[in-house]
């Protein structure tokens, strides 16, 4: 869309009035709708527009419509995104940022996401992200000043929550997923690649770590100097690679 | 309930026998639609608003040029409008930052006056604090009818603030009244698609006050003079 369409009255109509794929708003308005069934709790950050995460929170909270159930939506304040969120987050949760694709505060958040099996949706435009920073990534081609005043960011999580709404009335569509994936390989049927948060190095030089699975003990022999905060491969029961993560 | 949300639903109630793709094909369908009808209400309301657009916007303008503030205000959904557009306009990239600031964000101060006071005066109570005559009043409720913002507005008003609204539906009781020197309807029931061309009328707002701000403008420099010195502040604006 024309970046003029907020400054000139005239322009053509646009052709794209959507911005991202329709196809990947309504898919991820149906992951939604699955883990909040599942009685997931939805984690909103937005570091620069703080607006939009409270804007969103309070959208499943209090919906439009009156009747509709209150769904549990949470703002994550503050600018120790990973940090605040950490501790409070629950494997098969759900994470909406909405912040422009070199947002260096939330790099860290959607990479320990993964370890903590949190589903996440990133909403931003100007330069896209790369493939798979995010499960669900719906991005406007347009300059994010303008998104994000202009009301382009607020469509987006309008339809999202208005679609999430819709497949909320059809709970027998929404089974839990069988297990929590990762990108890589789902964890009940191999054990390569998991992704794990290290919480703390034991006195053995063991390290207690966090998956979506829940807290595991793993050896670290293969790794050096790993930190409480460090993401780590984990494979058979070892840690065997550090995985490059954002401290922001 | 919003006749969209009601359409919306009417659309899926046999998706159950289709099962999952048939659901997201659907969904995908009415987001486009619901998209393209915020599109054309975003530009109907350009369109007919335009004019009154610049109109405010040289009132703001003046106003800001002889040194106020813009206070900024909403309830609920429309309280992150007023962060958005208070934000815009004292720190976004790409203009002149100027002072402006949302007054229903310090949960201490919104919820001590709630409490103590009672709700609709959350935001009234700060203008009594802080307001200057010749300051800026700016006001968001897609129903026209939050008793918070009324309230504000009357405040405002009564203090010698130039009023500008933001309203939905066909204006409620904020448009009726005679608190608001400049007025705004999107004629829509769907409080998210008022809201979308509520943001795309308060980014033309801005853009339209940076232009006259500009310096070749013919506009006077930003001053920090007191505002209350300058007698033609006092008078009444040129409205809708």
């Amino acid at each position: 869309m024309s970046t003029n369409r907020l400054l000139a009255t005239n322009d053509a109509p646009s052709q794209d009035l959507l911005g991202p794929d329709a196809a990947d708003l309504a898919a991820a308005s149906f992951a939604m709708a699955r883990r909040f069934a599942s009685g997931a709790t939805l984690w909103c950050a937005a570091p620069s527009w703080p607006w939009h995460a409270q804007r969103l929170a309070a959208e499943f909270v209090h919906p439009v419509t009156p009747a509709e159930h209150p769904l549990p939506a949470v703002v994550v304040p503050g600018d120790h995104l990973w940090e605040n969120l950490g501790p409070i987050a629950r494997s098969g949760d759900m994470l909406l940022v909405v912040s422009r694709s070199d947002e260096p505060s939330v790099a860290g958040l959607r990479q320990r996401a993964k370890a903590w099996g949190v589903l996440t949706v990133w909403i931003g435009a100007g330069s896209r992200p790369e493939p798979g920073s995010a499960d669900y990534v719906l991005w406007v081609d347009d300059d994010e000043t303008i998104s994000s005043y202009g009301g382009r960011f607020a469509l987006i999580y309008h339809l999202l929550s208005e679609l999430t709404d819709v497949c909320l009335e059809h709970p027998g569509l929404l089974e839990p997923e069988h297990a929590v994936c990762g990108d890589e390989v789902c964890i009940t049927c191999s054990d390569e690649g998991r992704l794990g948060e290290v919480v703390a190095i034991r006195a053995d030089g063991r390290a207690q770590v966090r998956t979506p699975a829940g807290l595991d003990t793993v050896d670290t022999t293969l790794i050096e100097n790993a930190r409480p905060g460090d993401l780590v491969l984990i494979h058979a029961g070892a840690a065997v690679t550090l995985v490059e993560v954002s401290r922001r | 309930m919003s006749p969209e949300s009601t359409d919306l639903r009417r659309q899926f109630v046999e998706a159950d026998e289709h099962g999952v793709d048939a659901l997201l094909v659907a969904l995908a369908a009415s987001a486009g639609a619901e998209a393209a009808k915020s599109d054309r209400l975003c530009r109907s309301s350009l369109e007919a608003l335009g004019s009154d657009l610049e109109r405010a916007a040289q009132a703001i303008a003046k106003r800001f040029s002889a040194g106020a503030c813009l206070y900024t205000f909403g309830n609920g959904a429309s309280s992150t409008d007023a962060a958005s557009v208070a934000a815009l306009f004292s720190r976004s990239p790409g203009g002149t930052l100027l002072p402006a600031r949302c007054l229903v964000a310090d949960q201490a101060v919104l919820t001590a006056i709630g409490d103590d006071v009672g709700h609709g005066l959350i935001v009234s109570r700060q203008l009594v604090a802080f307001a200057q005559v010749g300051d800026i009043a700016m006001g968001y409720s897609t129903t026209g009818n939050s008793e918070t913002v009324i309230r504000a507005f009357r405040e405002a008003k009564h203090r010698g603030l130039l009023t500008v609204g933001f309203v939905g539906r066909e204006g409620g009781q904020i448009a009726a009244s005679d608190v608001l020197d400049h007025c705004f309807v999107v004629r829509s029931h769907s409080r998210h698609r008022i809201q979308e061309a509520q943001a795309a009328l308060s980014y033309r707002l801005w853009a339209a006050v940076q232009q006259q701000l500009a310096p070749g403008s013919g506009r006077p420099a930003l001053g920090r003079q007191q505002p209350a010195a300058n007698q033609e502040l006092l008078e009444p604006e040129e409205a809708r």
